[in-house]
């Protein structure tokens, strides 16, 4: 699975975090880093995390 | 909101916020923000600059402000404080991870998205019932009882008790003030009576589940995770009581803005497709929030000031949205480029409902324009103190009826 994150719109609010927190988290600075690559076995979180970010700001591209 | 030891600091402005006369769109808090970043208040800091409220709103030091309202004023038990107790707003960490992962999905805006046309359709049908066809009470025939049956809509209540709902999530408001201790009784009768509401569709969801909010909430599943009983009541209360006043609050102030700016109104009605970005410039001039609440967990360092743990920091919503740092051309343009604003606050706490928001305002506004041409002051209007959470109590407006002549 790819993942990309348009991190002109990211506000860096963490609801991804929240949600899939295999592919994505807030670090100490308080910016987001994630993996865009995550296992398939994670996709379900993933999608949720795309569908509940609040600005839109990730696509998943397969 | 703790009391910190404010100690006055030379130079740094102060501000006393919880003095009713005190606004934060004043030239004092414009003149504070060209000095600093920052002003002492009787309770806590304020924060005045986009670029600095922008990341304490998501700093790691910082929680949310409002979990220990109740106990500050001698409020530790009964069915206020441990609805309160278990907002997905008051908790934090793996607590609020957990609610929030389960309640989340069902906001998300795909989920929205389908209501948004009965949204529009209450606007045309609150419109065409004004009492007078040219003149409204805006807050009263329109943002109130739209407001209220947007949420009977997302909860599949019945829209004629719009009354009660508005009614009884006002009195639950009173426990925002400080004599939420006096106002106690009245408050938890009116919560009883929302539980009524919620506890009736959700036992009718469960005998007959359907494809809607309160069904996907009831049946909101992560893992082997599930809402239990108490936390889906409490959630689904804490919407209405969430939604409401809010909702209403910003459409009132979205009216009262394009009242000064009518090129702009009249662009919204040719073009609705601006709907959105109307609501966006709206709340970054006008946030019914005008201040987000947190606290310090610990002691920290930012920008050279030291910030001892248990200070509150109250950040100012509308002077970021309005920092010319920002924002440095000053106009209200639905047009334009716009950084993000505050108005939804920000970070593990955002606003839930805000796609739910998006929605319902960013169709009524065009709506509106189009349908109440050339808007002016009908009256005197009356306003709640613009600190905390602000808006119109009333808003007399004139117009010129839509003649349905399509141009």
């Amino acid at each position: 699975m790819r993942v990309v994150v348009d991190l002109a719109t990211c506000q860096d609010h963490g609801q991804c975090a929240i949600a899939a927190p295999e592919a994505f988290r807030i670090n100490d600075a308080g910016a987001l880093e994630y993996d865009g690559s995550p296992g398939e076995e994670h996709r379900e979180h993933v999608e949720e995390a795309a569908d509940v970010c609040p600005v839109q700001a990730i696509t998943i591209e397969d | 909101m703790t009391p910190s030891p404010a100690t006055p600091t030379a130079g740094v402005p102060y501000f006393d916020i919880s003095d009713p006369a005190f606004s934060v769109r004043s030239e004092e808090v414009r003149r504070a923000r060209e000095e600093g970043w920052y002003a002492r208040t009787n309770y806590g800091l304020a924060v005045l600059r986009y670029d600095e409220v922008g990341r304490l709103l998501k700093h790691p030091k910082l929680a949310q402000g409002s979990a220990r309202w109740p106990a500050h004023h001698g409020i530790t038990g009964g069915p206020f404080a441990a609805w309160w107790a278990n907002w997905v707003l008051n908790k934090e960490g793996d607590d609020h991870h957990r609610l929030r992962r389960l309640l989340n999905p069902a906001f998300s805006r795909r989920m929205i998205a389908p209501l948004v046309p009965r949204f529009q359709a209450l606007a045309g049908e609150l419109v065409d019932g004004f009492r007078e066809p040219d003149r409204c009470e805006f807050v009263a025939e329109f943002a109130e009882p739209y407001a209220a049956r947007v949420i009977a809509i997302m909860l599949g209540l019945p829209e004629e008790h719009w009354r009660e709902i508005a009614r009884d999530s006002a009195t639950i408001g009173l426990a925002m003030g400080v004599t939420i201790r006096a106002d106690l009784p009245r408050i938890e009768a009116a919560l009883d009576r929302l539980y009524g509401y919620v506890d009736e569709a959700v036992r009718d969801r469960r005998r007959e589940p359907r494809d809607d909010f309160v069904t996907r909430l009831a049946q909101a599943q992560s893992e082997d995770d599930r809402l239990s009983p108490e936390e889906l009541r409490d959630s689904l209360v804490l919407l209405v009581f969430g939604g409401f006043d809010t909702t209403r609050n910003q459409l009132g102030l979205g009216m009262r803005t394009f009242l000064d700016h009518p090129g702009q109104w009249r662009l919204l009605a040719e073009r609705p497709d601006l709907g959105g970005a109307a609501v966006e410039e709206v709340m970054r001039v006008a946030p019914t929030t005008t201040w987000v609440t947190r606290e310090a967990r610990e002691d920290f360092t930012f920008e050279g000031l030291d910030i001892a743990a248990g200070t509150t920091v109250h950040l100012f919503t509308e002077s970021a949205g309005t920092d010319p740092r920002a924002v440095p051309d000053g106009s209200f343009d639905i047009t334009a480029e716009r950084p993000p604003h505050f108005g939804f606050g920000g970070g593990a706490h955002h606003c839930l409902g805000h796609f739910v928001a998006r929605g319902d305002m960013s169709v009524a506004l065009p709506l509106l324009a189009r349908r109440m041409r050339d808007p002016r002051p009908g009256g005197q209007a009356r306003w709640l103190p613009f600190s905390g959470n602000t808006g119109p109590v009333e808003l007399p407006v004139s117009f010129t009826p839509d003649q349905g002549v399509s141009a």
